[in-house]
């Protein structure tokens, strides 16, 4: 019974730890502003906490280098469970823009499991909130995949504004289209 | 005589299940005054305090750190002083195990909780830690004696050490005119905020300076008892302020004087609340020097008081 | 004393009030010219693939499986909303949007697929003509980025033999 208290009570009071791996600090001051009162996101319970141990969240920004993916490694290691990863803006999602440059090894989830994303550059404080939202159960996400497909296979031969209807009969008429 | 005994450790069981149940609500109270009154911003709800403390009691326990056994113990150590303290102070009754301790008793087991953090950095070994305590070390020996000063005070003014007159306004029944009293409560009020460690005087522990100080490697379970007694020494310390300082009204009729007491706790409460707001963090040498200064005077009013004022 | 000066300043920010912004439980409005996901709209795509020729972080994969189908697949991890795709289409396919909202938590649920259909020659019959009569045998299409692994391939012209894809720069890590 107290297990089940404890983790509903996961929900509602996120300590977060911010581990930036070589960002250019967009993402940074984007976060600080969402700790600031004008978004104020400690309403939903969320503190800012000095040390990886306390913390139940890690916010990564900033692409994974060479130079600072073992220091990221031993942050997530050093996190007790249960713990998420949100992955804070273009670099942290993908690699950014510096993808294929000779530092970056490539996005955070190279090296550490990652569980929001959160694309932007720099993401929106707004934008942060409602991933966070989402994280918590608050509202619901707004992305699906989407897939367009022009035309169904096969080719219709004849283009529909050249078949006239007269009744039961379809009539085709050529008319000059270029 | 067997249920004298009883009630006693039944009336001090009391005293600690209070302190357990309210400290995380008048932590909450001062985050959310922060927030509202202070910061313009909606805080968190009230009782977000009690939500941590559950969150932080459901997660992994990483023992990391030099000496496991010691940190265990060392956790353990710092909430049950605090509560053992909460058992001498009278929280709008009489104090519950008078009769088990005395004035000089309740000295040694501040300092004790005090040591806890000690012991809790020195466990965990890591370079911040180590920094954390020696601050800690060198605000402890400034202001612990603040408050033996106080002490001493009240027993020299009633020749006595028992709990129940030296926790009763005992430092304003001198022989002339109390002076020593009235420069006490100046010294007290003005070192309370470092005694219930908040900001400004939140040297050693939590800070984001040294990365969280002593705490740094403690995680889960351990974390929770420490924040705990880090909450129940703001409701403790508050009950021995009004207890050696304002204890007017507490012998009233029984809902009246428990209710007046804490209004006076709450009152408190606002106080370091709005202090913790407003200041910026010291660094410890300014600290020190403040500490010294406050230590020159309370000498001054021990003088004064061992010849009758 | 300085504690005055501080409770003065407190008093001042009372009249302040509540500045905080309701926001999940309250939209707000966004600037006119604000840039958000790009959205691709495929009855208006002709398949030259200029945007993903000019995206500064490779985010948008062109695909041929055979001649007359191309397959454009924008993946949304990296793109930074620059815009340039929405400037450069010559058919104003790709619009901007005001969507900021796109946290989740699987990456994949940002990416756009389109398939389009390529107009033939009427002549040849072909979309795309190689350099000489041999290579218009050969030749399957002119793009064959990695859908699979969502690779872009730093090649933009050759033929397929066996396997096109291009291997990443490898970059271990120690430890």
């Amino acid at each position: 019974m107290l297990k089940n208290l404890c983790q509903k009570m996961f929900g509602r009071s996120l300590w977060v730890y911010h581990a930036n791996s070589g960002g250019c600090n967009g993402c940074d001051i984007e976060v600080l502003n969402v700790l600031t009162p004008y978004y104020d996101v400690e309403r939903f319970g969320i503190k800012l906490v000095g040390s990886p141990r306390h913390a139940d969240v890690m916010l990564c920004q900033g692409p994974a280098m060479r130079s600072t993916s073992k220091a990221l490694k031993r942050a997530y290691e050093a996190m007790p469970s249960p713990k998420l990863v949100f992955a804070i803006g273009s670099c942290a999602c993908g690699g950014g823009i510096w993808f294929d440059s000779y530092s970056v090894i490539g996005p955070v989830e190279k090296i550490i499991p990652v569980n929001y994303y959160i694309p932007g550059c720099p993401p929106r404080p707004k934008a942060i909130i409602y991933a966070v939202a989402v994280a918590v159960g608050l509202v619901d996400k707004k992305t699906a995949p989407v897939k367009f497909k022009q035309m169904e296979f096969p080719v219709p031969q004849y283009h529909p504004d050249e078949l006239k209807g007269e009744g039961d009969l379809v009539v085709y008429e050529k008319t000059e289209h270029i | 005589m067997d249920l004298n005994i009883i009630l006693l450790i039944l009336g001090g069981l009391a005293n600690v299940f209070i302190v357990l149940l309210v400290a995380p609500f008048f932590q909450g109270l001062l985050r959310v005054i922060t927030a509202r009154v202070i910061q313009s911003r909606q805080g968190p709800p009230i009782w977000q305090a009690y939500y941590d403390t559950f969150k932080l009691l459901g997660k992994e326990d990483i023992e990391s750190g030099e000496a496991p056994v010691m940190q265990r113990f060392a956790t353990y150590l710092s909430l049950a002083s605090i509560l053992t303290v909460g058992c001498l102070v009278p929280m709008g009754f009489r104090a519950p195990m008078n009769g088990a301790g005395d004035a000089i008793l309740l000295i040694y087991l501040l300092t004790l909780s005090g040591i806890c953090m000690l012991l809790a950095g020195l466990a965990a070994g890591s370079t911040y830690s180590l920094v954390g305590i020696s601050r800690e070390m060198m605000t402890m020996l400034t202001l612990e004696p603040l408050f033996a000063i106080t002490i001493v005070i009240a027993a020299l003014n009633t020749q006595s050490f028992r709990l129940d007159t030296v926790l009763n306004g005992a430092v304003y029944q001198s022989a002339g005119f109390p002076v020593s009293g009235i420069i006490m409560l100046g010294v007290m009020l003005l070192a309370f905020q470092a005694f219930v460690a908040r900001v400004p005087f939140d040297i050693s522990e939590a800070e984001t300076e040294i990365m969280e100080g002593p705490l740094m490697e403690y995680s889960g379970p351990k974390l929770a008892i420490f924040k705990y007694a880090q909450m129940a020494k703001l409701i403790v310390f508050s009950g021995l302020f009004i207890g050696l300082f304002v204890p007017w009204g507490s012998d009233l009729v029984f809902p009246f004087g428990w209710i007046l007491f804490w209004v006076k706790v709450f009152i408190l409460v606002i106080m370091v609340t709005v202090l913790a707001a407003t200041h910026a963090r010291y660094r410890i040498d300014q600290a020190i020097r403040y500490f010294a200064a406050l230590l020159a005077v309370g000498v001054v009013a021990l003088i004064l008081a061992s010849n009758g004022f | 004393m300085s504690v005055m000066s501080k409770l003065k300043e407190t008093l001042i920010c009372l009249g302040a009030g509540k500045a905080t912004l309701p926001y999940p439980f309250k939209a707000e409005p966004v600037p006119a010219n604000f840039r958000g996901r790009p959205i691709f709209d495929s009855t208006k795509c002709i398949g030259c693939a200029g945007c993903a020729n000019n995206c500064p972080a490779r985010e948008i994969l062109v695909y041929d499986p055979c001649q007359e189908v191309r397959v454009i697949k924008y993946l949304g991890r990296r793109c930074t909303y620059c815009g340039r795709c929405a400037d450069l289409c010559p058919e104003k396919a790709i619009t901007m949007s005001h969507e900021f909202e796109n946290g989740t938590n699987a990456v994949t649920d940002i990416s756009q697929t389109l398939d389009i259909f390529m107009s033939t020659c009427q002549r040849c019959g072909r979309c795309f003509k190689g350099a000489e009569l041999m290579d218009d045998l050969k030749m399957k299409g002119y793009r064959f980025d990695d859908l699979q692994n969502d690779r872009w391939v730093f090649r933009s012209q050759a033929y397929l033999e066996g396997d096109q894809v291009v291997d990443d720069i490898k970059i271990e890590f120690e430890g």
